[in-house]
């Protein structure tokens, strides 16, 4: 079921502590006043990017949302250049015009993040019909939350994803709130997966909080679709820890439900099975949180180096100068 | 004497696991088990049953199964904080039995009873299957379920014909009970929990069966074709995997049919410690990967009578029927 080496599995454990340390750098970086704008942090969610990342191909496409740095990050994203990104530099991905909401990273198969949710889907089976005709057996994800299930859109692209039997993995990360309106307020039926016998697809529920959960069960829908037997929706059940932006004070969450959420921290969580399979020790996951922070350091340094855009850049690369072939 | 209440423990979470992707399992929807329950209380309320106690659970399959029901049974809700985990049904389930309740309904699989035989202590179980390789609850009509309930509420006194005591798989360290299985215990090469279920035949090792037979559904009926073991004969059966005997054709999850090749197998008697011959694994208990076992610690199985009690439904109800209890003798004196 599961054939990972020691190797793999510790590299997974460091993306995940890179995903979070990179995010809390932001929020502090928000908090000391020096990252201006939104931005929208995935700390409590690592385990779905990494589990999502290491069960794809690298020539997959994995088109994702505001809350997914580290999906990139995930697929091996230089986070130098996706720093300098977020902070407008002209070193970053997408020469600081994206910012946190567009990132894209053609070479990581990351077509780009996007904060309209519900229209990612649409453009998703674009990219999974591009893909299907140039017949590799390669995949397209993507990524969106559980208000977007509620929107048109989700119900449009799965039924045609499934009609046209599409190389399409549609993941609902289902951190039970849209903004600030709670899943149980604004949801009939508890399991967005269960929308997906509406379209004759297999559909999911799996604990978002457990990479080694996640990893299987994508892997084994991804054989699937590979096969060519057509789309599959996945819902990974999670929490956020921190505001749907950075700065939202959460009001609409109680004390307790803040505590209850952080104690299924999927970093904690995951260094406890490597330790009890006596994969790894205390040390060596010490030793690779210290490379983390280390790496991390040398991405600030990287984007305060960086220059911001010259102002004549302001007018280029706003619309396809050639067309890209997927 | 007014008739002891019915405890009903319904598990949200059944029937929905990975099974439903890598094999052809359906997704057993919690909307479903609210028509179920809202059949069992009906059948209850027929019987003169006058109060039912419900697990809280996190879709509200009690409350919702209830709403719009004119009954004079009443429900009630057991004080416990819902952590949506298997501990939720444990916790009930052991609430239940000190609240006395005549048996307690539950809705769910093998894995989902298993938790519940952990801490119901002697109060007899009505395992109705909403899961997914189900060998210990049956495919069963709630109404008939309810009616079921009802006849062992009635008869609550001293345990009846119809409900016996079946056996039980032991994992024990020493003589210290770690866990128990009802059906099966399957040790497969060491790995991640992850999505709990097994399916894949290359990782197993060994198989330890309660009851092997070949009607069955899952790993029981992979010793079911090799020998035919109904729980009532209190014999388990112990089998290694790997090339030599046999293989055997087995549905070993929903429309997922595997040869699987059998080294050798034996039966075991109560009280006979076998221990487990492949260190480090996985051990899965009643089809959910649980834990990891390491050469440290000597874990046997043993094969236990005395596990959880269970109503025979169909039983319950020739029961009733000898009691003439559904019989009106003068219906012209209403």
């Amino acid at each position: 079921m599961m054939d990972l080496s020691q190797e793999k599995l510790l590299e997974m454990y460091k993306k995940m502590v890179t995903i979070r340390e990179f995010e809390q750098s932001l929020s502090e970086a928000v908090t000391g006043g020096t990252l201006p704008g939104f931005v929208h942090l995935g700390i409590g969610q690592e385990a779905i990017h990494v589990g999502l990342a290491f069960a794809l191909r690298s020539t997959d496409w994995v088109s994702s949302t505001h809350r997914d740095h580290g999906m990139l990050i995930a697929r091996g994203a230089d986070i130098k250049r996706m720093r300098a990104e977020i902070f407008g530099k002209v070193t970053g991905y997408c020469k600081g015009k994206g910012g946190s909401m567009h990132l894209a990273v053609y070479d990581k198969g990351a077509p780009g993040c996007n904060g309209i949710l519900g229209p990612s889907q649409t453009i998703n089976n674009g990219i999974a019909l591009a893909l299907k005709k140039r017949g590799q057996g390669d995949i397209a994800v993507v990524l969106f939350g559980d208000g977007a299930a509620h929107r048109g859109e989700f119900h449009e692209a799965l039924n045609l994803a499934a009609c046209w039997k599409l190389p399409a993995l549609a993941i609902c990360v289902n951190n039970q709130y849209a903004i600030s309106v709670c899943f149980d307020d604004a949801c009939a039926i508890e399991d967005i997966a269960a929308r997906s016998s509406g379209y004759g697809i297999p559909g999911l529920v799996v604990d978002g909080n457990d990479v080694m959960a996640v990893y299987e069960a994508i892997s084994e829908t991804v054989k699937s679709i590979r096969e060519g037997k057509g789309p599959a929706l996945l819902e990974l059940k999670t929490r956020r820890f921190k505001g749907h932006f950075e700065g939202d004070p959460q009001s609409y969450k109680t004390p307790d439900e803040i505590e209850d959420e952080m104690k299924n921290d999927p970093i904690p969580i995951f260094a406890k099975q490597l330790l009890e399979q006596e994969i790894t020790t205390e040390e060596k996951l010490k030793v690779i949180e210290e490379e983390v922070k280390k790496e991390l350091q040398e991405a600030i340094e990287f984007t305060e180096k960086s220059e911001y855009p010259p102002l004549e850049e302001i007018y280029t690369d706003l619309v396809y100068e050639e067309r890209r072939v997927v | 004497m007014p008739l002891k209440p019915i405890g009903i423990i319904p598990n949200p979470a059944s029937g929905k696991d990975i099974r439903r992707l890598v094999a052809y399992g359906s997704v057993f929807d919690n909307n479903e088990k609210v028509n179920i329950v809202r059949r069992v209380v009906l059948g209850l309320d027929a019987m003169g049953v006058k109060d039912v106690f419900f697990m809280p659970d996190y879709f509200g399959i009690g409350v919702r199964a209830m709403e719009d029901l004119d009954l004079s049974l009443k429900a009630n809700f057991l004080d416990m904080k819902v952590e949506n985990t298997q501990d939720d049904s444990a916790r009930a389930a052991d609430i239940l039995d000190k609240l006395g309740v005549a048996c307690i309904i539950t809705l769910g699989g093998d894995g989902t009873n298993r938790v519940v035989a952990k801490t119901c202590a002697q109060t007899p179980l009505l395992p109705i299957s909403t899961g997914t390789n189900n060998v210990f609850p049956s495919m069963v009509e709630g109404t008939l379920a309810g009616m079921a309930a009802g006849v062992a509420a009635l008869n609550s006194s001293s345990h009846s014909d119809f409900i016996k005591q079946v056996p039980q798989l032991v994992l024990k360290y020493g003589p210290v009970i770690v866990d128990i299985a009802l059906i099966d215990v399957v040790v497969s090469k060491p790995g991640f929990i992850a999505s709990r279920a097994v399916w894949d035949i290359s990782s197993l090792q060994e198989i330890f069966l309660s009851k092997a037979e070949p009607g069955n559904i899952g790993f029981s009926s992979i010793g079911g074709h090799i020998a035919d073991l109904p729980s009532t004969d209190g014999k388990g059966i112990h089998i290694l995997i790997g090339p030599g005997q046999h293989e055997v054709k087995a549905p070993i999850a929903p429309g997922l049919i595997r040869s699987v090749p059998i080294k050798s197998y034996r039966l075991f008697e109560p009280g006979e410690k076998i221990p487990l011959l492949h260190t480090p694994a996985m051990i899965a208990l009643d089809g959910e990967r649980e834990r990891i076992e390491r050469k440290k610690k000597q874990a046997t199985i043993e094969i236990d009578l005395e596990g959880p009690w269970v109503i025979d439904i169909p039983r319950a109800l020739q029961q009733a029927a000898k009691q003439r209890l559904f019989v009106n003798p003068n219906p012209l004196r209403r």
